[in-house]
């Protein structure tokens, strides 16, 4: 039985977006319950099949019964495992959060809403087990239609950004499409354990070399890695602001992750093209990434864009901890993906919050939360503490560590990186934090409103996240060095 | 220098595959119009499954369908049916996604009543 939950846990949502849009012709107020509920399976599922393969070490899933490298394949081993539990439990979150009456009533369209939520899960699941570059391709795509879709239903602007969105995933999309040709060309294989064997004799290859460097910047565009990110910050601006918490918390980590896995998996941490290393490559567009997201972000207006570009510095410094070859920064950096995807949800649930609670959208007006907000203001300052980096949240140690990491490998690139880009973050933060304890030339009186319950719920549970992944940090960080270390390093 | 260009000339499907691609960038990148954009798109995405193809295009080969389980297998005789397969899969992803995004272009149109983009980043102001 535990062979199947991968499959199991992909099926769940799958089966409910595809039923939904036929029970939502007769029963449209079914739609909520049903898909928090299916979240909310997934999440013991996730857990139990973490524990499967804890057990019996890692599934592979053959497809239709037949074997690798002929069939498909779904690998879930370690890390695959542990991110669909932090997928399942982020989606639960998000999906609470994105149910909240705050947000404007859908009517008829909550149907294709929700279908596409699912939908969105489910693809993102199949990104994490996919054992095979094509599957890869095929999944990567069907989430991205989906963050197309979704992010175009708020309308006006948000679709304008989403076309540009479309146009630049879609170009994103062929790039991997072509890489994976050439590799398939080169190699005629698609499967990453099988491809992975093969590449030690094709360092010299020329095909090769270029298959790989246009599957990085196709990932690149879908994770919006800095010099790529040019659709990101609108589209989560003027995305749905209940939907920007899931794209900006699970999109970009999950095509993160897929980076991660060819990175490593496929191409080996020792891989060398044209006499460079990848991961030092890797660890300057990281640097780079890390810097200019967070220097971008200070010099924002709009709350949920300075979001948006915190996002593109945290992408960043993931990339720093795992280019630093030692197993201290793959785990640092493995962990504050994990993190990053709880405060980035968290910190859109918030900006989401105070844009229908309070119609604050810009800096200058969160004068008007001064002394009417507590339960916002207490959320903003825990999230805040783990974005920029202070003990005991989560965010600290994946810092401490990616650090400690760096000393390790005497990179005192990714040392001095990591450290500007946490000053960076403070500043953006106390220039939001001055706003709302500070400044008291705000002209009406403060407001004072009911926080509804699901915000509330999808609040607490990512404040509460972070402190808990900070004080128990040190467990989950031996846990992923004994399961989710890659071959090699 | 003539070795190489006449080694690119025995390959026409390759430099074809560049044009198609390099083209369908350059529409994209130059026309202010969403759908010539859409167009575009569409060309470099058909371009890349046209490479796919041509990868396991192979002169005298033919379908690999055995016709008696008693025939000695060939490999060399065969096309390989695998880049098609994918193509398959890679065409009905590039559909989805046009659709997804003529419906944007769409609403795009029906709020801003035009599919110039210079005309619809001024209204946006």
């Amino acid at each position: 039985m535990t062979r199947h939950l991968p499959a199991i846990l992909f099926l769940l949502p799958l089966g409910l977006a595809i039923c939904l849009p036929l029970i939502g012709i007769k029963h449209r107020e079914w739609c909520r319950p049903l898909s928090i509920g299916v979240l909310a399976a997934m999440v013991p599922v996730s857990f139990a099949n973490l524990v499967g393969v804890l057990q019996n070490g890692t599934i592979q899933y053959d497809f239709g019964g037949w074997a690798a490298p002929v069939g498909i394949e779904w690998v879930a081993d370690g890390l695959a495992s542990v991110m669909t539990v932090a997928l399942s439990l982020v989606g639960l979150v998000c999906i609470t959060f994105l149910s909240s009456v705050l947000f404007p009533y859908l009517g008829s369209r909550i149907v294709p809403f929700y279908t596409l939520v699912l939908l969105l899960i489910a693809s993102l699941t199949g990104m994490v087990f996919a054992g095979d570059l094509f599957n890869l391709f095929v999944f990567l795509e069907v989430s991205a239609l989906c963050a197309y879709a979704l992010v175009g239903l708020a309308g006006g602007k948000a679709l304008v950004a989403g076309f540009r969105y479309l146009i630049l995933g879609t170009f994103g999309a062929s790039l991997y499409l072509l890489g994976v040709g050439y590799l398939y060309a080169e190699t005629g294989t698609l499967n990453m354990a099988d491809l992975a064997q093969r590449v030690p004799s094709l360092v010299a290859s020329k095909a090769f070399a270029v298959g790989v460097l246009f599957m990085f910047i196709g990932l690149g565009i879908k994770m919006a890695l800095v010099p790529l990110h040019g659709w990101l910050p609108d589209a989560y601006t003027y995305a749905p602001d209940r939907v920007s918490p899931m794209l900006a918390s699970l999109v970009t980590k999950v095509a993160l992750y897929g980076w991660i896995r060819i990175m490593f998996w496929v191409l080996g941490a020792q891989a060398v093209v044209y006499q460079i290393r990848l991961l030092v490559l890797v660890g300057i567009l990281g640097a780079l990434a890390a810097l200019v997201g967070a220097f971008l972000a200070l010099s924002q207006v709009e709350i949920k864009r300075m979001f948006a570009y915190g996002g593109l510095s945290h992408i960043g410094l993931v990339l720093v901890g795992i280019s630093l070859g030692n197993q201290t920064g793959f785990v640092g950096g493995v962990f504050y993906l994990l993190n990053d995807a709880v405060m980035q949800a968290g910190l859109f649930f918030w900006a989401g919050g105070i844009i229908h609670l309070y119609g604050v959208r810009n800096i200058e007006d969160l004068s008007r939360l001064h002394g009417g907000a507590g339960w916002m203001s207490v959320a903003l300052v825990v999230l805040a503490l783990s974005m920029i980096g202070i003990p005991p949240t989560g965010g600290f140690f994946g810092k401490w560590y990616i650090i400690l990491g760096a000393v390790d490998s005497r990179n005192y690139l990714a040392i001095v990186s990591v450290l500007i880009a946490t000053l960076l973050t403070l500043a953006y933060f106390i220039k939001l934090f001055e706003r709302i304890f500070r400044d008291r030339s705000a002209p009406q009186p403060p407001l004072t409103r009911e926080v509804p319950l699901a915000v509330r719920i999808s609040l607490g549970a990512t404040s509460v996240a972070v402190i808990l992944l900070g004080v128990m940090s040190d467990h989950i960080i031996r846990f992923l060095l004994n399961t989710a270390v890659p071959p090699g390093l | 220098m003539f070795e190489m260009i006449g080694g690119w000339l025995q390959r026409p499907n390759y430099i074809a595959f560049v044009l198609l691609f390099l083209w369908g960038i350059y529409i994209m990148v130059t026309r202010y119009n969403l759908v010539k954009k859409l167009i575009g798109m569409y060309l470099m995405q058909t371009s890349v499954i046209f490479f796919l193809v041509t990868t396991s295009a192979k002169q005298g080969a033919t379908v690999p369908i055995l016709l008696s389980t008693t025939e000695i297998i060939q490999p060399e005789v065969y096309a390989n049916p695998l880049p098609h397969v994918l193509t398959l899969t890679a065409i009905v992803v590039g559909v989805a996604t046009l659709g997804v995004s003529l419906a944007l272009a769409d609403a795009i149109y029906k709020k801003y009543g035009s599919l110039d983009e210079e005309e619809i980043l001024k209204r946006l102001e």
